[in-house]
């Protein structure tokens, strides 16, 4: 578990199993129950995902939720990626495809894309210094 | 020397109703928002129209005409800019030359011709320096997938000529090539891709309204229940009501007076203004509106009967808007017997109390 600022980081076991997913679940429960919980889940090493771990993925939604928290996926793994898709749960959460990015998703606020090039005449020249001009 | 923009607005441009006619079996009817152009329709709060006009005014272009074919609806913008007039014709192409003469007689010696599904986000005070120093009648502008519909003209040079004989010198012209942003409403898949592309931040417009949380936009009067899922960007216009368990996902908008209600999932998809989508839907890949969904995936227009599934509310908020508009102006007293409520509403055209909304 790595907790950077107030977005908490986990990593998914390789085998998200009934049996894993209990351990995992110990650990992040309470985390979970905090004012408005943050959590990324780092799901890049997952090999194998039965139901159970589909399953706690939405507990973990749902809960982070009740709180006005959220939940995303970081590094989807090519075996986990199907799972979701096909059980169509991957719409529900927001996936990144680096830990990095998904934290950083927490904080910042789009904000509208710059001009793609720069005007040759400078950007404080307007109508009126091209009037004066021509 | 100053310069001005002509802003065409054409039933040729694609309406949404002629797409689902051309690609369904069953004709789809003509009412609500699905009789205007699409650039007529909001996307993620605002008309492409209205972006157009707020580019152009950003570089203080002198006057602003937007040439309204009749019987077009152009909802009302959400912020008004000065030098803008709105003027229904019934031929546009007259209009133009007439609207590029009246121009010169004010003193602006150059004038844009943009037609209103075309938007772009190149630099246009360099397309009309590009114009200028090249000295020629009319500078056609291209991007990559070729022409687009918007030009610079000399109003001196072209004073007289009809707009099919300057688009024919335009042929013969240096061209402006474009590299920026540029989006051409064309079918109701290049609405859903410029709308992903605001809510993605690939250009420089875009949502209205204000982020709620990162990559969530909420306009003013949005409802989302506590339980309803939003996973982020999305967009949720004005007055636009989601209700318990409803999942709005993957770049979806869901624009003005809309109602989502519960556990109805929408994914990848515009729903646009006044619609209302019954409970326990799917929606993914496609756009509708009122009664009208186009599935993208599917490329098929399809018309919902039930409206218990999915339906418009276009018609009653129009006369709603219109009945409120009346008892203000005549608690007012601001109506005299031969005025038309037109008037008070110099920026609106859809709005009006005409014979057209009474018929509807």
């Amino acid at each position: 578990m790595d907790t950077r600022g107030p977005v908490i980081v986990m990593e998914l076991p390789e085998q998200l199993d009934r049996a894993e997913v209990k351990t995992f679940l110990t650990e992040l429960q309470p985390l979970l129950e905090e004012e408005r919980p943050s959590v990324v889940l780092d799901c890049s090493k997952i090999q194998h995902m039965d139901s159970a771990g589909v399953e706690m993925l939405l507990y973990c939604l749902e809960q982070a939720m009740k709180r006005d928290g959220d939940l995303k996926l970081a590094a989807v793994s090519p075996a986990s990626a199907v799972i979701l898709e096909l059980m169509r749960v991957d719409r529900l959460f927001e996936v990144f495809e680096t830990t990095e990015q998904a934290i950083r998703s927490f904080q910042v606020f789009a904000t509208p894309a710059s001009a793609q090039t720069q005007p040759w005449y400078g950007t404080s020249q307007g109508l009126a210094e091209l009037k004066a001009a021509g | 020397m100053g310069f001005g923009a002509v802003l065409v607005i054409s039933s040729r441009n694609r309406r949404f109703a002629d797409i689902a006619v051309s690609s369904s079996a069953q004709p789809v009817s003509h009412n609500g928002m699905t009789g205007a152009p699409l650039e007529c329709a909001e996307i993620c709060g605002r008309t492409l129209v209205e972006r157009i006009i707020e580019r152009y005014a950003a570089i203080d272009c002198d006057s602003i005409s937007i040439l309204v074919e009749a019987g077009i609806f152009l909802p009302r913008f959400r912020v008004e800019h000065a030098n803008v007039s709105i003027e229904t014709v019934k031929d546009l192409r007259p209009a133009v030359t007439r609207k590029l003469d009246e121009y010169l007689e004010q003193g602006i010696d150059h004038a844009f011709i943009q037609w209103a599904d075309t938007y772009t986000e190149t630099d246009l005070l360099d397309v009309f320096c590009f114009h200028r120093e090249s000295k020629q009648t009319v500078t056609p502008t291209f991007d990559s997938n070729g022409a687009l519909a918007l030009w610079v003209v000399n109003c001196e040079k072209a004073q007289g000529s009809p707009l099919e004989t300057l688009l024919q010198q335009a042929g013969r012209a240096s061209r402006y090539f474009i590299r920026e942003f540029v989006t051409r409403l064309s079918h109701p898949r290049s609405m859903r891709e410029f709308a992903a592309d605001m809510l993605r931040g690939r250009c420089e417009t875009g949502p209205s309204g204000r982020q709620t949380r990162p990559g969530i936009w909420c306009d003013e009067g949005a409802d989302v229940h506590r339980r309803a899922r939003l996973v982020a960007p999305a967009y949720i216009g004005c007055g636009a009501k989601v209700r318990a368990d409803a999942l709005i996902t993957r770049f979806s908008n869901i624009e003005r007076e809309c109602c989502i209600d519960s556990g109805t999932v929408v994914e990848d998809s515009c729903i646009l203004a006044y619609t209302i989508i019954g409970i326990c839907l799917d929606l993914s890949h496609a756009v509708v509106n009122g009664n009208e969904l186009f599935n993208l995936e599917r490329d098929v227009a399809i018309e919902i009967s039930d409206p218990k599934v999915m339906r418009s509310t276009a018609t009653v908020h129009k006369l709603l808007f219109t009945a409120s508009e009346l008892i203000e102006a005549i608690e007012n007293k601001a109506i005299e017997k031969d005025h038309k409520l037109s008037k008070l509403h110099p920026m609106s055209q859809g709005w009006q109390l005409n014979g057209s909304l009474i018929q509807e």
